[in-house]
């Protein structure tokens, strides 16, 4: 217990009940978790990453590396929230993370004891690569679920997220990154010109640094300022003032991608903003020192112990103790001593601070150590006394150690400007000697970065490049920016910053916080080789955790630099990337979600299925019929009993989904000759052809049927999955390959749903449905197509069969085609047709032989399906020139071939490996795999279709299909691919 | 996020509503039957990827669906300009460079 209230601060008079870890706690409304849980005298938020050391608020922004929790229960659980960014909420639930049983004891901390006895072997850098690297047996059995155990955040919900999240889109002409002084007053500059300006901050009140001075007499006019600014802004028409809005990466074409927390219905809204002119205002983070055991809980920022005092009226401890190497954090000191707290010691490793620094240490009665360090915080869980010592000159030893009392220790290693936004479009940053940081250097086209980001501290100073950059930006835009009242008191932004980048000390020196990072993995990083700073990062995770290496990444790349010999800017630093803050998936998802995650294709029959009882299964987008059960039938029951009907009876079957492309003009004929290995121009009038399509390297692209309904009119169909594909390869051929070709495509996928009617009695029951049209054969061969009307509807029918029965596909004009669907079911209940699904489609399909998507992956050539004698040698056509290529028509390539269970009633797996040997092991020669598989009613066995080497000349053969997942081996027959029917005739009969 | 503009729809439209498709100004051989596999390789496989200016293809497929061409800096991203099939660039990698010697001498 050493934090408390004390005053107001900018904090509201409500009061707010939340929990923590279930014990119930006060809060005022404004606090964040962080502050109400310091002023309700929490110092063990959690524990870290890897070693279970006690973790507590380090921070009061973005950068917060140690209080990370978990916010909400259930599906709301919002693991690895840093606290610093989550405002209190009435009845808010908050928990600890990576504590068991408590915060406070934690059994997993002698990992932290491991490292000190084990130096380099238990969690230390590099350990992840140096584990994976240990046997792979050991690693799933021992290490993978210890260290699972052992390492962790938060726990994510198991549950589904019951919140929603929307996504905006907004466009504007200046957009200002950062609500500080800088920040609002380009704003306001900007909107006076009438140009449109989003203006966005992280927190949930404006102000950036102001919030960090005191509330009193002494600084109203400076509060009122700041008041003033966001009032003007938010009451001007052409201004979007986003706050509690995360900016986190800059993309092409000057977008801004932002998360927006708020409150109502909608938990976060994801903003993508288009600006014209970009102006980042990010401010500057504060950054540690690095000295022993500074991760213990009351460690914390300078800047965070006076925010946490002055506006949030937490004081974070009962005495105070101050170590610095720049100005910056006397004001901590004078601003907690003025509030009536005891300060016990500002330690200072300059030599010589100013004089009227020393003088307000002086006449506050405050002691100063000068030359002097923190080699040491002390106490069992959080700090209840230093060590401190005299640094010598040469900055690489200590003496004279002496204890200093103190419940929190207030530090500051300087001030690193927030560069990244201004990173992501330009050049990497480069590093200011003079306040010992990396600063933007060329600017990415249309941004500006200014204040604290461009590394300018001073108040006025950063407003008048603030406005600056305003003028600058509306000016090229084409407007004028207005005059705005710069702010009525001034800061000093000057640090006089000695570097100090570690201290000669003893304890675990932490550089990331979060990850648990210290100097001393730092240097084996570098002893080890992984000298650049990308590499360090990748090796260590430094940077790597929610905070993004905002207090860390200096720090450990001045290490790397020294140890390297080199300088900072020689070392440079890591690549900045998006997102700079963890933001929720949530957002990304918006309400595209469920059912809404994509749209859903349903066929004009759609009613007609679900009444029929269909069970559905989703085909692309499109949600087909898998089959129709009768009762008490399983899925094997249905389609066996569906396969058998259409074999000796008639079946109708839901084909919609293929795709459909009226191809028109006078070159339709030559065009189709270049896209199809076979010929279409010798195709008569009212006739069908199988075509197959190949791609420019050889590769089978698609097939399907394509009619021709006159001179120059053709109807294709494609495969299902290849229906946009297809379309775009064809517009794409016309409009670049061939634009001299006049030729139009278009797709009438949806114009058209349909049919398929197959089986023996398929042309009784199609004369009964539609007495018309004489399906005699004669009259309307294999491979005929005529054209007719029924009740309105317009018909295509064609003679052609996937089943490798007699059979024909209906299409009928989408609005009518259910009535046609069941004028062709009346018409067949003289002859019991049957409906069936998809698996009866394959079923059939797979003992005829024919192939389909899962055939043609990508992988085949003509030859590999035996199709080769298809392709036309009188023209060229798509593909001709490489499908001939050595490797392409190899005799050893694997070629489509039947195998047939020698058991038949054990199935054969789609997926199993083709081999020789009964029981393989992972070395065996694998010589194909199985691609389809179906119980085949008419064979009485399980048959399937795959890709065996050499396959063509293998008929008879024995070999396995082995899957050695499942541990199956199953003995097979090489057959032909056509199991059923092999002569054709019954699709002629 | 790119905004382009469709030469054909002309207007500036999201990039989420095209798709790339390639470098532009490939000449596709007259006579694909009559030249070598390598010839034939060389058009089907090889692209230039350059540093800097690149002249390529799009496509407008949640748009008017046709194809058009794309002048684009590989460095930055920028889209300099857009223009029809069958049309030639305004800007080419020569005359960045001669902007940028004009520029060397006036300063
Ligand atoms: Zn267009």
């Amino acid at each position: 217990m050493s934090g408390f209230r004390h005053g107001a601060g900018r904090l509201g008079d409500a009061q707010l009940n939340f929990t923590f870890d279930g014990k119930p706690m006060l809060a005022r409304a404004g606090d964040t978790v962080a502050s109400a849980l310091l002023a309700n005298g929490v110092e063990v938020v959690g524990r870290s990453f890897k070693y279970h050391r006690p973790r507590g608020v380090t921070s009061s922004g973005p950068e917060e590396a140690g209080a990370l929790v978990t916010i909400g229960a259930g599906g709301k659980a919002d693991p690895n929230a840093r606290a610093t960014m989550e405002p209190v909420t009435q009845g808010l639930e908050v928990f600890s993370q990576n504590c068991f049983p408590s915060p406070k004891f934690d059994l997993m901390s002698v990992n932290g004891l491991a490292g000190a006895i084990l130096p380099g072997s238990l969690f230390s850098a590099g350990f992840y690569y140096k584990t994976f690297m240990w046997p792979a047996a050991l690693w799933y059995k021992f290490y993978e679920p210890s260290i699972r155990a052992a390492a962790g955040m938060g726990v994510p919900p198991k549950v589904a997220d019951p919140d929603i999240y929307d996504r905006i889109q907004m466009f504007c002409d200046v957009a200002v990154v950062g609500g500080g002084s800088a920040g609002l007053s380009a704003a306001l500059s900007a909107s006076q010109s009438g140009l449109r300006v989003v203006i966005f901050d992280e927190h949930n009140d404006l102000g950036g640094q102001l919030l960090n001075e005191a509330n009193s007499d002494q600084n109203a006019d400076l509060e009122q300022w700041r008041k003033d600014t966001i009032a003007a802004l938010e009451a001007a028409d052409n201004v979007t003032v986003l706050a509690r809005a995360v900016c986190w990466g800059r993309f092409d074409g000057n977008m801004l991608a932002a998360h927006q927390s708020v409150d109502g219905k909608v938990r976060q809204n994801y903003i993508k903003v288009q600006a014209k002119k970009i102006i980042i205002a990010a401010g500057a983070i504060e950054r540690p020192l690095v000295f022993g055991n500074n991760d213990k809980p009351n460690v914390m920022l300078a800047s965070a112990a006076r925010r946490m005092l002055n506006h949030y009226g937490t004081a974070t401890g009962k005495m105070l103790a101050v170590f610095t190497n720049n100005d910056s954090a006397y004001q901590t000191a004078f601003d907690y001593s003025d509030a009536g707290i005891k300060v016990s010691a500002v330690v200072d490793s300059r030599q010589y601070p100013s004089e009227a620094l020393v003088d307000g240490c002086m006449s506050r009665g405050i002691t100063l150590h000068t030359q002097a360090v923190v080699t040491e915080a002390k106490g069992w869980q959080a700090v209840r006394s230093i060590e401190i010592a005299d640094l010598a000159a040469n900055g690489q030893s200590v003496s004279n150690r002496r204890r200093v009392a103190c419940d929190v220790l207030a530090h500051s290693g300087g001030w690193t400007p927030q560069v990244q936004m201004a990173a992501h479009g330009g050049k990497p940053p480069i590093y200011d000697k003079t306040i010992a940081a990396f600063v933007v250097g060329d600017q990415a086209p249309d941004t500006y970065s200014v204040g604290a980001a461009e590394g300018e501290n001073g108040l006025l100073a950063g407003v008048a490049q603030a406005l600056e950059a305003a003028k600058a930006a509306c000016a090229e835009l084409g407007g004028t920016a207005g005059a705005v009242t710069a702010p009525p008191q001034d800061r000093d932004g000057a640090t006089n910053i000695v570097p100090l980048w570690s201290v000669p000390a003893k304890g675990k020196q932490l550089v990331d916080i979060q990850h648990d990072v210290t100097a001393a993995d730092v240097v084996q990083s570098h002893s080890e080789g992984f000298v650049s700073v990308e590499h360090l990062k990748r090796y260590t995770t430094l940077g790597m955790a929610n905070d993004q290496g905002r207090t860390s990444n200096v720090n450990a790349l001045a290490i790397m630099a020294e140890c390297r010999g080199v300088s900072i800017a020689e070392a440079g630093t890591t690549r900045f990337r998006a997102p700079i803050a963890p933001v929720s998936m949530g957002g990304f998802a918006g309400r595209e979600i469920g059912k809404h995650f994509k749209p859903v294709r349903r066929t004009p029959m759609q009613e007609w299925h679900e009444k029929a009882g269909a069970v559905f299964v989703q085909a692309g987008m499109y949600m087909r019929p898998q089959y129709y059960p009768q009762a008490g039938e399983t899925i094997d029951d249905a389609y066996e009993r569906e396969t058998e009907h259409v074999r000796k009876k008639v079946g109708i079957c839901d084909v919609t989904s293929l795709g459909k492309i009226e191809i028109v003009g006078p070159d339709a004929a030559e065009f189709l000759d270049r896209v199809y290995i076979n010929m279409f121009s010798t195709l008569k009038v009212g006739k069908a052809r199988y075509g197959v399509m190949l791609r420019e390297d050889g590769i089978v692209y698609d097939d399907g049927t394509t009619s021709r309904f006159a001179e120059d009119r053709f109807f294709m169909t494609t495969t299902t999955a290849k229906a946009g594909p297809v379309m775009a390869y064809l517009e794409r051929c016309l409009e670049i390959d061939w634009p001299e070709l006049k030729v139009r495509v278009s797709s009438v996928s949806e114009r058209w749903g349909a049919m398929a009617v197959a089986g023996p009695d398929a042309r009784a029951t199609l004369t009964a449905a539609f007495p018309s049209v004489d399906f005699s054969n004669e009259a309307f061969p294999f491979m005929g197509v005529v054209h007719a009307e029924h009740n309105g509807a317009k018909l295509v029918i064609l003679r052609i069969s996937f089943s490798g029965e007699m059979a024909y596909e209906v299409y009928a004009t989408s609005e009518h085609a259910t009535d046609i669907w069941q004028t062709v079911v009346d018409a067949g209940q003289a002859y019991d047709i049957v409906p069936y699904g998809l698996e009866t489609l394959g079923a059939l399909r797979i003992e005829k032989g024919h192939v389909t998507g899962a055939e043609l992956d990508g992988r085949v050539t003509l030859g590999d399906v035996h199709m080769d004698g298809m392709a036309s040698k009188k023209k060229w056509f798509v593909g001709k020139n490489l499908k001939q290529r050595e490797g392409m028509v190899h005799p050893d390539r694997p070629q489509l071939v039947g195998l047939k269970s020698v058991d038949p009633r054990t199935p054969i797996s789609t997926g199993s490996i083709l081999v020789t040997e009964a029981n393989a092991t992972a070395g065996a020669d694998k010589q194909g795999w199985v691609s389809s598989m179906t119980y085949s009613p008419e064979l009485g066995s399980f048959i399937a279709l795959g890709f065996l080497r050499g396959g063509k000349d293998r008929i008879g053969e024995r070999i396995y299909a082995a899957y050695p997942v499942k541990g199956k081996n199953v003995e097979v027959e090489v057959v032909s691919n056509h199991f059923v029917d092999p002569t054709n005739d019954r699709v002629k009969g | 996020m790119h905004h382009i503009y469709c030469p054909y729809c002309e207007e500036m439209r999201e990039e989420e509503e095209y798709s790339y498709t390639g470098e532009a100004h490939i000449e596709r051989p007259k006579d694909p039957a009559a030249i070598s596999d390598e010839a034939w390789a060389d058009y089907i496989f090889f692209r230039s990827n350059p540093r800097g200016i690149h002249h390529e293809m799009w496509y407008h497929a949640a748009g008017c669906r046709r194809y058009f061409n794309a002048t684009r800096d590989t460095q930055s991203y920028k889209v300099h300009e857009t223009y029809k099939m069958g049309e030639m660039p305004t800007i080419t990698a020569a005359t960045v460079a001669a902007n940028q010697v004009a520029k060397g001498d006036a300063s």
